[in-house]
C-alpha cells in the first residue's frame, strides 16, 4: 500500500528495474518502471492498470467480489472497492484516467465447493469487469478461470502483464 | 478464562501493527525496504515453537518483559540477513564479527523496544524489558528455552518479514507467558457470547493431534510405513493472511468440504516429491515414467481420502458431532492458489480465521505432509461451547480411549 517514486532507491547503474511485491487484499502504484509482482492466485484476481502515456501502472490483488456482502475489511480485498481504489491510487499517481487500460487476470474455479450459483473466482471475474466498465476503463487483455493457479508480473514500462501457471506456461498479455 | 475472537483479533492487529513499526525503524536505519508478511498468534505444544525455523543458522536479541504484560521476545534474523543489515548499516563491516555483531544489537534494540512500545501504549500501561541480549544459535534454539509456567500448550505471536528486493527473512517472536496473557485477553473481551473457554481450546488442538495421529496411521497402514504426527498447532489470522500460511511451492494433495457442526474445508497437502515418493511406496510396481504420473495422482488421491477420514472421526468423536465430507477433490498446484478460493468461501461469513496446522514424516522415507483444516469460525466456536466439560476431562485423561 505505498506509492512508488522511484526516489528511495538509486537506479543510475542498476538496468533492473524496481521490483514490488503485491500481497493478497494489498495493491501498489508505479510511476519509475518498476515491475509488480504477485503469487498464488487461485479464485483472486490481479487487476492490473496501466497508462501507457504517462508510463503509471498499478497492480491489485483481490480475493472476494463485494464489500457490501460482508462486514468490513481492507478495501483493497474485494473486487469491486480493490478495482476503485486501484483506479483513484493511480490517478492520483499521475495517470489520466482517459488513458488507462485494463488487464485481468486469476478468478480459477478449481476448487469450487458451491452446489448452486457460480463460484468465487467467477464472481470476482464478474464483478472486476462491471467495475472496470463503471469506470470506463477497457479490458484490453484477461486470462480468467480455468482450473489452475496463477502468478502475475506487471512491466509497468511497458504494460505488460506476464501470466505463469504451472500447467499453462507463460503468457505475456 | 475466556478469550473472544474479537480480542484475539485485535491482539493479532496489534502485533502486527507492533511487527510493522519494528520493520519501519529497520528501513528508516538501513535505506532497505521490507514488509510484514504475516502475523499470527498459535497456541502449540511447548516443544513445537519454532520448528519452522528448520535447522539455519540465526543470529538475534533476546529480551524478557513485564508488566502490563509479561513474557520473552526475540528477533532473529538469518546469516545472511545479518551479513545485509551490517552492509546496510556500516559498508564492508559484514566480514568484521564484532561490527555484525554491534549492528544486529543496535538495530534489535531499536526495532523491539518500538515493538514492546507498541503493545504498552495500546494497553495504556507500562511494560517494562530487560537489556537486549544478543545471541547466535541454530533453528529453534533461538527462541527463549522456557516461558514462565507450567502448561504444555503456549501461545506464540510470529512474524515473518521480508524485504522486498530480496529472499531474506526474518522473524519476531513474542511469548507472553499464559497467564499474563489470557489474563488480558480476558479483560479485553467485550462479547460474552463470543468467548470461549480458554482450556477448550487447549483440549481440542490436542484432539486435532489425536486426529493427525489417526490419520497418520492409516497412510502408515496403507503405506507400510511408521508415520508420526510432528506438530500441531491452532492459529488464528485474518481471513486475507490464511493463504500466506502454505508456501508457493507446488503440492499435490486432496481437498474437501465438510459439513456438520463446524463445517469448513480440509487440505491435506504433499510437496511434489513427497507426492512422488508416498505414491511409489504404494504401487505394486515401479511406474514407467519419470516424474509425477497418474498412477500416482490416483494413488494420492486415494491417500488423501483416508487421511481426511482418520482425521474428520478424529474430530467428530471429540466433538460428538457428526461431521461428513465430500469426496475428496485432487489438487496439484501452486501452495496458496489452492488455498485461497477456501479462505474466500470462508472469508464471506468471517474476517478472520482459526487454522489448524499438523505435520507429519516418517523416518523410513523421504516424505511429509501437512493437514490443514478451515473450520466455519462461528461453527468451531459452537461446537467447542457444546463440548461438555467434563467431556474434555474425560478425554484429557484418556485420549487414546476416544480414537
Amino acid at each position: 500500500m505505498k506509492v512508488y517514486d522511484g526516489s528511495q532507491v538509486e537506479h543510475a547503474a542498476d538496468p533492473e528495474p524496481e521490483r514490488r511485491k503485491v500481497g493478497i487484499a494489498e495493491y501498489e502504484v508505479a510511476t519509475e518502471g518498476a515491475v509488480l509482482t504477485t503469487s498464488g492466485l487461485g479464485s483472486c484476481i490481479g487487476v492490473a492498470l496501466h497508462d501507457p502515456h504517462s508510463g503509471v501502472a498499478g497492480l491489485v490483488h483481490v480475493m472476494m467480489p463485494s464489500a457490501d456482502e460482508v462486514d468490513g475489511g481492507d478495501p483493497a480485498k474485494f473486487a469491486d472497492t480493490g478495482t476503485e481504489l486501484l483506479v483513484e491510487e493511480v490517478t492520483a499517481a499521475g495517470a489520466d484516467s482517459d488513458q488507462l487500460v485494463a488487464k485481468i487476470a486469476g478468478g480459477s474455479d478449481m476448487l469450487d465447493f458451491s452446489e448452486n450459483g457460480a463460484g468465487i473466482g467467477e464472481r470476482n471475474a464478474e464483478v472486476v469487469r462491471a467495475t472496470l466498465a463503471t469506470l470506463d476503463v477497457p479490458i484490453t487483455a484477461e486470462d480468467v478461470g480455468g482450473d489452475h493457479g496463477r502468478s502475475l508480473r506487471l512491466e509497468s514500462r511497458t504494460g505488460d502483464l506476464v501470466v505463469k501457471s504451472a500447467k499453462q506456461g507463460i503468457d505475456r498479455l | 478464562m475466556k478469550v473472544d475472537v474479537q480480542s484475539l483479533g485485535t491482539f493479532n492487529q496489534l502485533a502486527h501493527e507492533g511487527a510493522q513499526e519494528a520493520t519501519g525503524s529497520l528501513a528508516q536505519m538501513t535505506g532497505m525496504d521490507a514488509e510484514v508478511d504475516v502475523t499470527k498468534i498459535s497456541l502449540v505444544d511447548r516443544q513445537d515453537v519454532g520448528e519452522e525455523l528448520g535447522s539455519d543458522a540465526f543470529v538475534g536479541v533476546q529480551f524478557g518483559f513485564e508488566g502490563a504484560l509479561a513474557g520473552e521476545t526475540v528477533l532473529a534474523f538469518d546469516e545472511a540477513s545479518r551479513d545485509t543489515i551490517t552492509e546496510a548499516l556500516v559498508p564492508g563491516g559484514a566480514a568484521d564479527e564484532a561490527m555484525a555483531q554491534s549492528s544486529v544489537e543496535e538495530i534489535g534494540n531499536i526495532m523491539m523496544s518500538g515493538f514492546i512500545d507498541g503493545w504498552a501504549d495500546y494497553l495504556g500501561a507500562t511494560i517494562d524489558h530487560s537489556p537486549p541480549q544478543y545471541i547466535e544459535r541454530e533453528g529453534a534454539d533461538i527462541l527463549p528455552a522456557s516461558v514462565a509456567g507450567e502448561r504444555d500448550q503456549i501461545f506464540v505471536f510470529r512474524s515473518q518479514v521480508e524485504w522486498v528486493e530480496e529472499t531474506i527473512r526474518f522473524y519476531i517472536y513474542m511469548l507472553p507467558e499464559y497467564d499474563s496473557l489470557t489474563g488480558l485477553l480476558g479483560e479485553h473481551a467485550d462479547a460474552e457470547s463470543d468467548a470461549i473457554p480458554i482450556e477448550k481450546l487447549e483440549t481440542f488442538n490436542r484432539m486435532t493431534r489425536s486426529g493427525t495421529q489417526k490419520a497418520a496411521d492409516n497412510l502408515g497402514m496403507m503405506a507400510g510405513l511408521d508415520v508420526s504426527a510432528e506438530v500441531t498447532q491452532i492459529s488464528f489470522a485474518p481471513i486475507e493472511d490464511v493463504p500466506k500460511q502454505i508456501g508457493n511451492e507446488t503440492y499435490v494433495g486432496t481437498v474437501v468440504e465438510f459439513t456438520g457442526l463446524p463445517s469448513g474445508y480440509l487440505l491435506v497437502l504433499f510437496d511434489e516429491q513427497s507426492a512422488i515418493n508416498v505414491a511409489e511406496a504404494l504401487m505394486p510396481v515401479d511406474p514407467q515414467e519419470e516424474g509425477l504420473t497418474e498412477q500416482h495422482e490416483a494413488a494420492i488421491e486415494e491417500l488423501g481420502n483416508i487421511m481426511t477420514s482418520g482425521f474428520v472421526d478424529g474430530w467428530a468423536n471429540v466433538l460428538q458431532q457428526s461431521v461428513d465430507h465430500t469426496p475428496p477433490k485432487l489438487v496439484h498446484d501452486m501452495g496458496q492458489a489452492i488455498i485461497d478460493p477456501l479462505a474466500a468461501q470462508l472469508g464471506q461469513h468471517q474476517r478472520h480465521a482459526f487454522i489448524i496446522d499438523s505435520k507429519m514424516q516418517t523416518d523410513g522415507l523421504a516424505f511429509e505432509s501437512e493437514i490443514h483444516a478451515l473450520p466455519n469460525e462461528a461453527e468451531l466456536r459452537e461446537a467447542l461451547q457444546e463440548l461438555q466439560v467434563d467431556r474434555a476431562d474425560q478425554t484429557e485423561a484418556d485420549v487414546e480411549q476416544i480414537f
